[in-house]
């Protein structure tokens, strides 16, 4: 692992400020069995961030970052949009590259480092929004599907173009008002969740953060599903409380709203896939 | 950061020798080739980690020679992607987790592919891209034609243009030298005419091919490579960079100026690697001079030899490089010149306006962007000859 | 570097276009100079020995013990502060931090003169940082303080410092102690 890098040499540790010290000492590196209740103990992964107060997208990516098994060993390649607002206060090595060319990037980083480091576990995690994920880079996602590129890919789905202030995608429900979409979305959501799984997906999940635990089981599955197999696809719904017009303390209810029709619990797996999730389990990695 | 080792054998099982030994001294033999083959000789001698490609003509066999060296194992990551806008950004990530890369395209690709090659500049890889140029839609046209290149003129990549299948391979290998300079470290387009130069067979001198060169060292990068082992380990690249992200305006301003700087800093080293960013051919006194680059080139220095038997001294500045420009040697190649003429395959011209932009207030000569043909069309040295001829006056039998 | 001032329309210099570039092997640029190495550390250790508030600001690759080099480097960092009677402010990573960077204690490359102004600081040495952002921080800094910049790096340099050390790694950095303390003497410090 490359814990090494969050070492801070003595002779210079007197001059760095607390929170990276904390990083050093208080996060959990090194321990696959870290997860979102570790959250109130140990130092998050983590800084503050600019998203809009209680937005649903900021819960997500706490989680999430919190259930990756291997952190000191993880990549993740972000897309533009609200989401790219936090990554440079994650305390990993990320990548913002262009606006949808998010999984053609992290196809290209894992390809490398399994050949420049054959015999370490590099996780190539990809975290992009809707618009990046099923509009502008549909083609990306769904060929590195095809290639069986060994990645996580991971949608935030906010129904929405919130970055650029809140215009129609392609995830927008049929017939919500939306900018650009004036008389209403003309036709019907984009079943992306289904698409992965047609396009060779391994581990398929669609869910709310609405339950950080759930959450964390997912990652957990589709990280060492997509290291041992092949692709693996997560839908999670973080709603835009901005563009819908909530407050910021609603976006759980929002989201448990939600739990019981559009984003209802759903998990897909191949054979192959549910015999690594088995044996993680086993070694109680789950 | 670590001083270098040596490193003796590459992962191909080559002998490592130095860039210089390489280009310069390793003894050479001659084979008879395609400039699409030469890639493929350049490529197996490079020690190249990664290859992506996408189809389209000229440059697709150039792309599967590449698979081929895969297979046999001199190039470690290769695969087929989705398009020229994927394939631009899945090398991306091979040279963000530190490998040396290579890819290649053509016209309409290139134009596909173009959000990515200020991207590539900006985020400070080396990636090498050997562009075989073509005709752009519309109307479709797979001719060779170079307007393709005016539009990469400011994407902040090095371009280099090579003549020859020779230049080609020596300027494949010199190019992956240059751009890993630790201060240089910007993309490099290696351009050549399509057909001309990718599917016409010449006599190229080749160093054995059980010699390579050093493979590339990923921690000698100004910019952390994305593999988890350096650090910072909080580390974005390339971050959101606008005033309302908390930073201020000057960063994107001095990144800009910084990737533009870097172009400049590979000047001392390609002088040494291409043997001098410029190239003269023909009687060093005329004033009568050609400024090209490309197949261009190769058929003024044949006008530089019709029209010595018309009594007319002339001569070619070939430009070996177009990013960074050669402002100085041409500036002093023109001294004494009258005439300069620029001749070029494409409608527009750009190499002209380039070649009018430094020398404004430089030289006194006309400038004359002539001869130009373009959408597949041939520019037979006695087409050039003609323009001379024109404005000279003179009037030639032979000549068409 | 050449002269302070704006290049073009952007208020950011760059030094290579007023003809400066990186040293060769083997020497050291000062202004636009190119001069024997042991000169520009005897020059560099005046700077921070005779201006306001000299500061060494450590980057990544000496701050974290990714390797032998960087923790040996470490130590170095720590005694060249201590010769130089200079402050030391971490550049411990180069990402726009939210909200704000406190610049009493850290220094961000994104706005880099934020630290300089506030600590008013009159000579510095970056040491440790990745060239992008070195290169990136040092166009800002010479635009926007008058602070004496000393690049002191284990590859190429930086022409936009006002003196730069190219290729410096454990033993370069003893060299330049060495001459630090010289200098320290015959100034009567
Ligand atoms: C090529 C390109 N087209 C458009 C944009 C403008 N753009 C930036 S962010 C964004 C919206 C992102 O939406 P989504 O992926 O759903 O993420 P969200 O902001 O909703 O989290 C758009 C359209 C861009 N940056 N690049
Ligand atoms: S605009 Fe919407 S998605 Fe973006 S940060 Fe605010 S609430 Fe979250
Ligand atoms: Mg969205």
């Amino acid at each position: 692992m490359s814990y090494k890098i969050y070492k801070i040499n003595e002779e210079l540790k007197d001059f760095m400020p607390k929170e990276i010290i904390d990083l050093e000492e208080k996060a959990t590196w090194g321990n696959p069995k870290r997860g979102v209740m570790d959250l109130p103990y140990t130092k998050e992964l983590i800084e503050e961030h600019s998203l809009c107060a209680g937005c649903p997208e900021s819960m997500a990516l706490r989680y999430i970052i919190a259930s990756l098994p291997n952190p000191e060993d993880t990549i993740i390649v972000n897309s533009t949009g609200c989401t790219s607002l936090v990554f440079p206060h994650i305390a990993l090595h990320t990548v913002h590259s262009l606006f949808g060319n998010q999984n053609a990037v992290a196809s290209g980083i894992k390809r490398v480092l399994e050949w420049r480091f054959p015999d370490k576990v590099k996780d190539v995690v990809v975290l992009a929004g809707d618009g990046a994920t099923v509009d502008i880079g549909l083609d990306c996602t769904l060929q590195s599907f095809f290639r069986q590129e060994k990645i996580t890919t991971i949608c935030f789905d906010n129904e929405v173009y919130a970055n650029t202030g809140g215009q129609e995608s392609g995830l927008t429900v049929k017939g919500h008002v939306f900018k650009m979409a004036p008389k209403g979305k003309q036709w019907d959501k984009v079943p992306m969740w289904q698409l992965a799984i047609d396009s060779g997906c391994h581990y398929v999940a669609r869910l709310t953060v609405s339950s950080p635990k759930r959450v964390e089981q997912v990652i957990k599955k589709a990280i060492y599903v997509a290291r041992e197999v092949g692709p693996t696809y997560v839908h999670l719904y973080t709603p835009c409380i901005l563009e819908i017009g909530l407050n910021s303390d609603d976006g759980l209810d929002e989201m448990r709203a939600r739990d019981k029709e559009r984003f209802a619990f759903f998990e897909y797996m191949t054979p192959q896939a549910e015999e690594v999730i088995n044996r993680i389990k086993e070694e109680g990695l789950l | 950061m670590q001083a270098t080792e040596t490193i003796l054998y590459n992962r191909a099982g080559q002998r490592v020798v130095s860039p210089d030994y390489l280009l310069f001294e390793a003894p050479r033999t001659k084979h008879f080739m395609t400039g699409s083959e030469a890639v493929k000789e350049a490529v197996k001698r490079a020690s190249v980690d990664a290859s992506v490609s996408y189809p389209i003509t000229p440059q697709s066999e150039a792309a599967h020679l590449i698979g081929e060296l895969w297979v046999e194992g001199y190039v470690g990551v290769y695969f087929r992607g989705e398009s020229e806008f994927g394939v631009m950004s899945e090398i991306a990530g091979c040279a963000m987790a530190g490998a040396r890369c290579i890819t290649t395209t053509s016209g309409p690709g290139t134009l596909r592919a173009m959000e990515n090659f200020p991207m590539w500049a900006g985020t400070r890889i080396p990636v090498q891209l050997v562009l075989m140029a073509r005709g752009i839609n519309s109307p479709l046209s797979i001719q060779p034609d170079n307007l393709e290149v005016s539009f990469l003129l400011d994407t902040g990549c090095m371009i280099w243009y090579a003549e020859t299948a020779q230049d080609l391979f020596d300027m494949i290998l010199a190019g992956f030298v240059v751009a890993e300079q630790p201060d240089v470290h910007v993309p490099l387009i290696t351009v050549v005419d399509g057909f001309f130069v990718s599917h016409t067979r010449e006599a190229v001198m080749l160093p054995p091919d059980d010699i390579a060169l050093p493979p590339y060292n990923p921690y000698r990068a100004p910019m952390p490579v994305i593999d988890a082992e350096v650090p910072p380990g909080r580390f974005l690249r390339d971050p959101f960079v606008m005033k309302s992200n908390y930073i201020s305006y000057a960063t994107h301003a001095s990144w800009q100026w910084e990737v533009r700087a870097a172009i400049e800093r590979s000047r001392p080293y390609a002088k040494h690697y291409l043997r001098g960013l410029v190239e003269h051919f023909g009687d060093p006194e005329a004033d009568l001079v050609f400024v090209a680059c490309g197949t261009a080139s190769a058929q003024a220095k044949e006008a530089v030899r019709l029209l010595e038997d018309e009594g007319i001294p002339a001569r070619v500045v070939k430009l070996k490089t177009i990013r960074p420009f050669p402002i100085e040697e041409l500036r002093e190649a023109v001294k004494g010149a009258k005439y300069i003429f620029v001749p070029e395959f494409n409608v527009v011209g750009w190499l002209e306006r380039e070649v009018r932009r430094y020398l404004y207030g430089h030289s006194n000569a006309e400038i004359i962007g002539a001869p130009r043909v373009a959408g597949g069309m041939t520019m037979p040295a006695e087409v050039i000859v003609k323009e001379v001829l024109k404005l000279t006056g003179k009037e030639v039998k032979h000549v068409i | 570097m050449a002269h302070i001032g704006p290049s073009g329309f952007s208020p950011y210099p760059v030094a290579v276009y007023e003809g400066v570039l990186t040293p060769p092997p083997g020497k050291a640029l000062m202004f636009n100079e190119i001069v024997d190495e042991e000169i520009a550390m005897r020059e560099a250790a005046k700077a921070m020995l005779t201006r306001q508030n000299p500061t060494i600001f450590p980057g990544p690759q000496v701050l974290y013990a990714w390797n032998e080099e960087a923790k040996e480097k470490a130590k170095l960092v720590r005694k060249m502060a201590e010769v130089l009677g200079a402050k030391i402010i971490p550049m411990y990573d180069y990402r726009p931090k939210y909200p704000k960077i406190n610049p009493a204690i850290e220094i961000n490359p994104n706005h880099p003169n934020l630290t300089i102004w506030h600590n008013k600081i009159k000579a510095c040495i970056f040491v440790g940082v990745h060239c992008h952002y070195a290169n990136v921080a040092l166009k800002i800094i010479r635009a926007e303080t008058d602070c004496f910049t000393i690049a002191m790096c284990s590859m190429a340099g930086h022409e936009d410092a006002m003196i730069t050390l190219r290729d410096q790694h454990v033993e370069e950095m003893e060299k330049f102690i060495k001459i630090a303390e010289e200098v320290k003497k015959e100034l009567g410090k």
